[in-house]
């Protein structure tokens, strides 16, 4: 038994470094007069197409692409293990509210002083969002305002009245239920709090703050409250689902008619259209409703950072100024026919307009759509140093919600206190 | 293997020539070297490496200050890491997790493959190659893989079992430890039934033969003569079954995001990846799995001790 034992570890062993000694991504600078190479870590949408645009049209510089999991999903775990080994790509994707978590680790490298050319094409409020500490970390791709997608047959077949305020969903909502016992107007994620961050975003709540050079935390605000109690009250009445976001039983829901709306954001457009396309013609996009005036938080949106590894900075610099602020990125993106992303540069939503094809939504114009609800983002948002943990906590407790094991409002006050230790333990500032 | 290594010869002058033992010896041991090498290599690259190193981050924690825009510098904490491991609650809650997960999952699983290995080895089961086969092949697909496919069987709207059974909650909060049982039994019940089969097939016929001649049953014989002769074999497998339960992590992982019974720490190994990748406190994680790891070496010392006392 023993020897079994030790030959099996012993072929265990061999595998695993076999699968360590493959091609590491730790980069390194070209040599004189081949074109350089940039690693590049990702998983949006349309990657593969614009990386393989980008290959064709550039001699000096090459991209070798890598796509992995997405960011909560794994993908900011193994970037993290990467940067702690020294073997991180060149570029990483990197969402808004996981930035600051990742400058903090020292994972980034200060761009500042390259990107100074691109740096006016960009709204202040969101430019805001990827310059921590008055130095520029990365550079934004999208913007993702939110909207709601519904199902305009369904709906007008029940005459139900498309929701402007959180109020008409909720008579919607009870619509809905009452003209199919099954179907229900919009799905609960338990498992992602991103989407309850933008509503309360939306709410005008403001998580994070600085004072001075201390953090701010407020999950439990207000606004964050207001919407909690609202989620809290549709769940109880049981007029939306409570399902895993992007999981087959959401996906299932969709298909056999039971599931009406979607409260997401614009790159949902392509993932519905991807996932259903069986529906096409059927859908359509909406504002997302409001409090009483048109409002948006973000639902994610991409950002790329040149990672602390990197010895290719300005080749880097280079790809991420492509990635994100070329006409021929967004045409490849785009036409690849699973992106709806929206550009950060409201210059290039022209671009982005004309490449989508948007019959799924029997054309509507979803960029002009997007367009608006991207002008009315609230401002003033800054996300946290420990997004990733935030978003664990949320996800640990939202979970009980369904059972009614806890309620929405109850799970704000532990993530707030769970937070403010986090951050402490960081050996951060925060302000009482 | 260390008891064949003969003592070395006492040391003698230098001769011009090595004596023919003495050639001997050297070759003796060149080839014990060379065979044995390979495995401390990679124990030492894949086991005592990664062991020191996880020893050495655990020492440290990262700082930094202010809102953090700075940069973080790294302090040595001593067994701070340690100390504020064994007091988070989301930590030690792991282990009740683990220990109902023993409770329900070694009985079912032992006395399972048990009952199946006699079946098999009594002739009275038809088709025992087929059924060995079968029953071994869930063993084949890789952990993550075995929880996706029944993730699948217990997702509402999807599962076929469900329309069958009706509304039952595999992943709610209250079912889905069962859930994970389900799908491990399902993974080793097999494994675990070759290897006793295995022992039971070594019994000499002799000893069952003189068994059926005293007068006993089929029942009988399984229990008061098979069973006893092959403890060893049930001991080593208990052994490898509650180590592997410490260290349950895949299943529940696969189940984390669709079930609300799961959390990122239910497990102390999924609390030991939760502290490294959610909070990047790397030696809190590797403070916690040098915990877990001291725990499972010192249950093995324990059970195999015991395993011999009774023997």
């Amino acid at each position: 038994m023993g020897r079994t034992l030790a030959v099996a570890a012993a072929l265990a062993g061999m595998s695993l470094l076999a699968a360590c000694g493959g091609e590491s991504a730790a980069p390194a600078a070209a040599p004189a007069g081949q074109p350089a190479t940039v690693t590049f870590w990702g998983w949006a949408k349309g990657t593969q197409q614009v990386v393989d645009a980008f290959n064709k049209s550039h001699k000096d510089i090459q991209i070798k692409f890598e796509e992995i999991p997405s960011g909560n999903a794994g993908g900011y775990a193994k970037f993290a293990n990467a940067v702690k080994a020294g073997n991180a790509p060149d570029v990483m994707s990197i969402e808004y509210p996981q930035l600051p978590d990742f400058v903090n680790q020292g994972a980034l490298q200060d761009i500042t002083a390259e990107i100074g050319d691109v740096k006016s094409k960009y709204p202040a409020n969101v430019f805001s969002l990827v310059e921590l500490g008055g130095k520029a970390w990365s550079l934004p791709m999208d913007a993702a305002p939110q909207v709601f997608f519904y199902r305009k047959d369904l709906f007008e077949a029940n005459k139900i009245d498309v929701p402007k305020t959180w109020d008409d969903f909720r008579a919607a909502a009870e619509k809905v239920k009452k003209a199919d016992d099954k179907a229900r107007i919009a799905t609960f994620f338990p498992d992602d709090p991103s989407v309850l961050t933008a509503l309360s975003w939306q709410a005008g709540a403001k998580w994070f703050g600085t004072e001075g050079d201390a953090w701010k935390v407020s999950i439990n605000d207000e606004a964050t409250k207001k919407v909690a109690d609202y989620w809290q009250g549709l769940v109880k009445d049981d007029l939306v689902k409570v399902q895993a976001s992007f999981s087959q039983e959401w996906n299932a829901a969709f298909e056999d008619n039971s599931l009406w709306g979607y409260v997401g954001a614009n790159w949902g457009a392509g993932v519905m259209k991807g996932n259903h396309a069986g529906q096409a013609g059927k859908w359509a996009i909406a504002p997302a409703p409001n409090w009483g005036t048109p409002a948006s938080g973000m639902l994610g949106g991409t950002t790329f950072g040149v990672s602390a590894n990197s010895k290719n900075t300005k080749a880097s610099v280079e790809v991420i100024k492509w990635l994100t602020g070329s006409e021929e990125a967004w045409t490849s993106r785009l036409s690849s026919g699973t992106s709806s992303g929206f550009p950060a540069i409201p210059d290039l939503v022209p671009v982005a307009q004309k490449s989508f094809d948007a019959s799924f939504y029997g054309g509507q114009d979803i960029y002009a759509l997007f367009t608006e609800a991207y002008g009315s983002i609230q401002p003033g948002w800054t996300w946290g140093p420990s997004m990733v943990q935030v978003l664990t906590a949320f996800k640990d407790s939202l979970g009980k919600v369904s059972t009614g094991g806890t309620t929405i409002p109850e799970v704000l006050e532990s993530v707030q206190q769970a937070t403010v230790a986090e951050i402490k333990g960081r050996g951060l500032n925060v302000a009482a | 293997m260390a008891t064949t290594v003969e003592a070395p010869p006492p040391p003698t002058r230098a001769k011009p020539r090595p004596s023919p033992r003495r050639t001997e010896n050297w070759r003796r041991r060149g080839a014990i070297t060379l065979f044995t090498a390979p495995f401390f290599v990679l124990f030492a690259g894949v086991i005592v490496a990664p062991l020191g190193y996880a020893l050495y981050l655990s020492l440290f924690s990262e700082k930094s200050s202010g809102l953090g825009f700075g940069g973080k510098e790294t302090v040595f904490v001593g067994l701070s890491n340690y100390l504020d491991t064994l007091a988070d609650r989301a930590f030690t809650d792991g282990f009740l997790v683990v220990a109902g997960y023993c409770l329900i999952y070694i009985p079912l699983m032992i006395g399972g493959a048990l009952a199946l290995a006699l079946l098999l080895d009594s002739g009275l089961a038809r088709l025992s190659k087929f059924f060995q086969l079968a029953l071994f092949m869930p063993h084949v697909v890789p952990g993550v893989i075995a929880g996706l496919i029944w993730l699948y069987l217990y997702t509402p709207g999807i599962s076929p079992i469900i329309d069958l059974l009706g509304d039952v909650d595999f992943l709610g909060a209250s079912n889905v430890l069962g859930s994970v049982v389900n799908i491990a039994l399902w993974e080793w019940i097999g494994y675990n039934m070759i290897i006793y089969f295995a022992a039971l097939q070594a019994i000499p016929r002799e000893v069952i033969e003189a068994a059926t001649i005293d007068g006993a049953g089929a029942l009988r014989t399984a229990i008061s003569v098979k069973l006893p002769l092959i403890r060893a074999a049930v001991i080593t497998t208990v052994l490898f079954t509650i180590i592997g339960s410490l260290q349950l992590f895949t299943e529940p992982m696969v189940l984390d995001n669709p079930s609300d019974g799961v959390v990122s720490t239910w497990t102390p190994n999924m609390y030991a990846y939760t502290e490294a990748f959610a909070k990047n406190d790397y030696g809190q994680a590797a403070a916690s799995s040098l915990i877990l790891a001291g725990l499972a070496a010192a249950l093995s010392f324990f059970v195999t001790r015991w395993g011999n006392r009774t023997r």
